[in-house]
């Protein structure tokens, strides 16, 4: 028992030290928003403002002016929310389906596809953008979201490996046996397997919605409306080349931005610990 | 399948369906009636691009066939070179000056000389200098949108009252002597350093006379270069490799209270026109004065001596509505127009006539000078080659070298020299020799 | 069986068919292009191996070979350890579970536009946070992090190190898969921590970290984005430019798309060998309930 305590004890103080080493530069990106802009960045860092700007918040959101024009923040949320949900809901039916024939069923050819799909991971992305890009533009849709969020619905290379390796931890003998009371092997993947694999999936969605969250290169290159841009390029719209950037601004805007994301992972973990609860291997 | 999972899975495809539905509706494309849109992309953001806005306002309200649409977006380069790749290119893109060359000897940019005939702008509207920059290798392919001059920035606090500012580089080196503190071996106050902020690395020749380009020759390890860049290393080792190193590695992002200039851990810097915004937006208490960045004195003759630069506004080829774009690229040099713009930028005027409103109004307390050095004969800008961004690379990484004296000046200048060779061989050949001569601009 | 064959290409249905419209045309364009020279800007033109030859004699080519393997060779197995340390961690049952979990998460999400600047302020250094923090610990003389070609590497090691946020969502999710009952049955037999992280934790989680490792490996030799932001042109002295970078500025900033191509390909080989190699090494260590 003693034992026991001792090392709760331990995990606690280790916890608590590396965690405060991990979010160290989103604690700073957070206490510069609220900063007067003399202060950010200053030679004899203050963790604490001298005062506490917190209109730079609803500053950030309302950047612009009447005469000129606000950025849309609002808009762009709405953007990025939008591109973000189609590619969870593509990127989780599409990639479980798809693992699911490489990890659970045997067919002709399985392996060596299976080492293709590894294969077009590679290949880096700069090489890749002139041709898809072409691609995209002979199907007509730069300009839209398609680009976007279509892929998505066709699987990607990591997430069909990443299911397909959680696929295989689950024992054959499961869908043996339901083989053997007459099961379809649909009735097996939706039945058997899926509940099974909440955990993963929920890993599938969580590193799409991260992913597409704030995703730079795509919407650059394929947006060309300023109504329809998201988040990520949103916040450009605090930088500036010679004029100066006002860093308590942007680092308001990117906590607003990441602030989403960190409701979203907080409330998705739970499926992490169901996973052990509900599954009938355990115990 | 139960009722549940179907009506499950139906309400996720209802919603699916809305998000697809929502997402088209938000990209088709709606015309703007009776009127020519012409696709703008321009690199700025913030509040630059929010005042070049004001133009494009201006110009939409000023006439009513041509609608101007403006992207702001930092990737614009990349963005237009895909789209141009594409057959699919902006209208109007604002670009780097450093990219001119490269993008006109790969045939991306139109000829303007005709419709900049048509329209009655002339060479002599425009300073010298910048003219230069708009016809890379004679042919005219971009117009201003802002431009710059540079100059040596100093701190008042250190110059005695009445003491004149260093005229010559001698003179900067004495008054670095003089000036910088160095307390147990650390550096806290240096009078110059060439690395900060380090933008114009590339041409320190210029001052003793050198130059990169000679002709159709590189002449990157010439005698006045590997001059220049000892005089650089002479900088480094006046505190020692090491103290230097140390020193700047506690500089802050330039663009931040901590740039050094500002923090006043350097107490002379050569910055171009828009210094005095960054000054005023973080540290707006900082005495400063700005004078010509003194030549060594046996360069004297090159007096006016200062590198110049532009954002500039150019019609890729392939693009659906030339005339039109030439229209608004016309609006934004009117005086009027170019004034408000470059007033709003702080930053000086590229065009010969100037108003003196435009210098009594100016944000920047100094830029009669600026102007004034854009105006010089001897103003000088990036050269005006092909693969200046592998040069630019090769330089920049030449210079590292130097300041850590891995390499002596002459091994790095030989070293980028020998690398560059081939590669200016190889894109002559392979780029020029075969260079489409550009697109027309027939409207 | 036959049945079964076709069961199964209905299931991979979509990602054939995407892989024959998004990925087949790019990828065999690029290796097309990789025997041109391509401005981007202007059609192709064949040239055949000049591309493969001239990276051979590419000094600054054989550089970045160089930085990304020792970027490689350290940051994989480093980020691997942390990640499954602190997976381990937050699979106990200590209070404030969803806090840490989210609070070692999250900063990986911090968008790349602020996270650049973040960095580079708390690796200044003279009052960088790292810094300040190993003075106040006793250091005299803490290492210029940003501009010390001896250490640059090491500041995108420490990174890479920090962003093991998602590598240790997957081995979170994999812990949880582990049966209870070996645990207990090892506890039965009176093994202490580190005999039941040897021989149960890790066999059973073998998969995934085969998973993580390549995913981990194939991601390093791919190195680009903080890079790019933190440290441009590979600064100071070309120590931090990797592989991506040079191929990046070598496709967008000196227009030579086709030899940026050629090096994507050369890529691919290097990571397709080295995949293999690591998926052979490991047939013996990695265990599937039987597949």
């Amino acid at each position: 028992m003693k034992e026991k305590k001792f090392s709760l004890a331990t995990v606690h103080i280790v916890l608590i030290v590396l965690s405060l080493i991990f979010v160290s530069p989103l604690l700073w990106m957070v206490t510069t928003a609220i900063k007067p802009i003399e202060e950010t960045m200053s030679a004899t860092p203050t963790l604490l403002p001298s005062k506490f700007l917190w209109d730079n918040f609803p500053k950030a959101v309302t950047y612009g002016s009447k005469e000129l024009g606000y950025i849309p923040f609002l808009l762009y949320a709405r953007n990025t929310l939008m591109v973000t949900l189609l590619c969870v809901a593509g990127s989780v039916c599409s990639n479980a389906v798809v693992a699911y024939a490489f990890a659970r069923l045997r067919w002709p050819g399985r392996d060596f596809f299976f080492a293709v799909t590894l294969a077009t991971m590679m290949v880096p992305f700069p090489v890749l953008m002139v041709p898809t890009f072409g691609l995209f533009k002979w199907l007509g849709w730069v300009g839209s979201f398609r680009p976007l969020w279509v892929p998505a619905f066709f699987g990607s290379a990591f997430s069909i490996f990443l299911l397909r390796q959680f696929f295989r931890t689950i024992p054959m003998e499961l869908s043996e046996a339901a083989k053997i009371d007459g099961c379809s092997e649909v009735r097996i993947f939706t039945d058997i397997l899926l509940p099974l694999a909440k955990p993963a999936l929920a890993v599938v969605a969580l590193f799409t919605f991260m992913g597409t969250w704030n995703d730079f290169m795509g919407p650059m290159i394929y947006l060309s409306d300023q109504e329809t841009f998201t988040l990520s390029l949103g916040l450009q719209a605090y930088q500036s080349q010679h004029g100066g950037t006002q860093w308590n601004l942007l680092m308001a805007a990117a906590t607003v931005v990441i602030l989403p994301v960190i409701v979203v992972f907080f409330f998705a973990q739970k499926m992490f610990i169901q996973g052990i609860a509900t599954s009938g291997l355990k115990g | 399948m139960n009722i549940r999972t179907i009506a499950i899975t139906a309400a996720a495809l209802g919603v699916l369906g809305y998000l697809v539905y929502r997402s088209e509706d938000a990209t088709t494309r709606k015309p703007v009636a009776n009127k020519v849109t012409v696709l703008y992309w321009e690199k700025w953001t913030g509040d630059e691009a929010q005042k070049m806005r004001r133009i494009v306002n201006n110009f939409n309200a000023s006439q009513d066939h041509i609608y101007v649409k403006m992207l702001s977006i930092s990737g614009v380069a990349d963005k237009t070179l895909l789209a141009a790749s594409g057959g699919n290119p902006p209208d109007v893109a604002g670009l780097w000056d450093t990219q001119m060359t490269q993008f006109k000897d790969a045939g991306a940019l139109t000829d303007l000389a005709p419709l900049a005939a048509e329209f009655g702008i002339k060479e002599e509207d425009y300073i010298p200098g910048y003219w230069k920059l708009m016809s890379p290798g004679g042919t005219l392919v971009a117009f201003p949108t802002t431009p710059a001059s540079t100059a040596l920035h100093i701190n008042k606090k250190f110059l005695k009252p009445g003491e004149v500012p260093p005229q010559t580089l001698e003179e900067l080196d004495a008054f670095t002597d003089r000036i910088s503190k160095v307390k147990d071996g650390k550096v806290e106050l240096a009078g110059f350093m060439p690395a900060e902020p380090g933008w114009w690395n590339w041409g320190w020749g210029y001052w003793f006379g050198g130059k990169l380009i000679d002709g159709d020759k590189l002449t990157i390890n010439s005698p006045e270069n590997i001059r220049a860049f000892e005089w650089v290393l002479s900088y480094s080792k006046r505190f020692g490799v090491r103290e230097t190193q140390n020193f700047q590695s506690g500089f802050g992002n330039f663009s931040s209270p901590q740039n050094p200039f500002m923090s006043e851990k350097v107490v002379s810097v050569m910055q171009g026109v828009w210094m005095a915004n960054f000054i005023d937006l973080y540290n707006k208490k900082l005495p400063w004065i700005a004078v010509p960045f003194p030549l060594p004195k046996d360069q004297q003759h090159l007096k006016g001596m200062n590198f110049i630069a532009m954002d500039t506004l150019v019609i890729p080829t392939g693009a659906k509505h030339k005339r039109e774009a030439f229209e608004f690229i016309a609006f934004v040099q009117r005086q009027d127009q170019m004034e408000l713009l470059c007033s709003s930028h702080g930053k000086n005027s590229p065009l010969v006539k100037v108003t003196d409103k435009f210098f009594n109004t100016h944000l920047n307390p100094y830029i009669r000078l600026f102007d004034e050095l854009a105006r010089s004969p001897n103003a000088a800008y990036i050269p005006q080659i092909g693969i200046w961004p592998q040069m630019d690379s090769e330089l920049k990484n030449a210079f590292t070298e130097i300041n850590l004296g891995t390499k002596t000046p002459k091994e790095a200048l030989d070293a980028a020299q020998a690398r560059l060779d081939p590669q200016w061989r190889r894109y002559q050949q392979q780029v020029m020799g075969r260079s489409i001569t550009t697109a027309e601009a027939k409207p | 069986m036959k049945s079964e064959a076709r069961i199964a290409y209905l299931f991979a249905m979509p990602w054939i068919l995407g892989f024959l419209t998004f990925l087949l045309y790019p990828v065999m364009a690029s290796f097309f292009y990789s025997f041109t020279d391509f401005s981007v800007l202007r059609p192709p033109r064949f040239i055949g191996l000049e591309n493969y030859k001239e990276m051979v004699q590419d000094e600054v080519f054989w550089m970045t070979i160089r930085n990304t393997f020792t970027y490689v060779v350290a940051a994989v197995p480093l980020s691997a350890t942390v990640a499954i340390i602190l997976a381990m961690l937050l699979n106990t049952k200590v209070k404030g579970l969803a806090f840490y979990r989210t609070l070692f998460y999250v900063p990986s999400l911090v968008p790349m536009v602020a996270l650049g600047i973040l960095w580079l302020w708390i690796f200044n250094g003279e009052h960088g946070l790292l810094n300040m923090s190993l003075e106040k610990l006793g250091m005299s003389k803490p290492p210029n992090w940003l501009g010390d070609p001896a250490w640059s590497k090491v500041t995108l090691v420490l990174i890479a190190m920090w962003g093991s946020g998602n590598a240790m969502v997957i081995y979170l999710a994999g812990l949880q898969d582990i049966p209870q009952s070996l645990y207990e049955a090892a506890d039965l037999d009176g093994a202490r921590l580190v005999a039941k992280t040897r021989h149960v934790t890790l066999p059973m989680l073998s998969p995934v970290i085969l998973f993580n490792v390549i995913m981990g490996m194939i991601g390093a030799l791919q190195v680009f984005a903080v890079p790019y932001v933190m440290f441009p042109n590979g600064a100071p002295a070309r120590s931090t430019y990797f592989f991506t970078t040079y191929l990046f500025d070598n496709a967008f900033r000196f227009q030579r798309m086709g030899y940026a191509s050629a090096m994507g390909w050369v890529l691919f080989l290097i990571t397709l060998t080295l995949t293999f190699v690591a998926l052979r090494l490991s047939e013996r260590q990695v265990h599937y309930d039987r597949s």
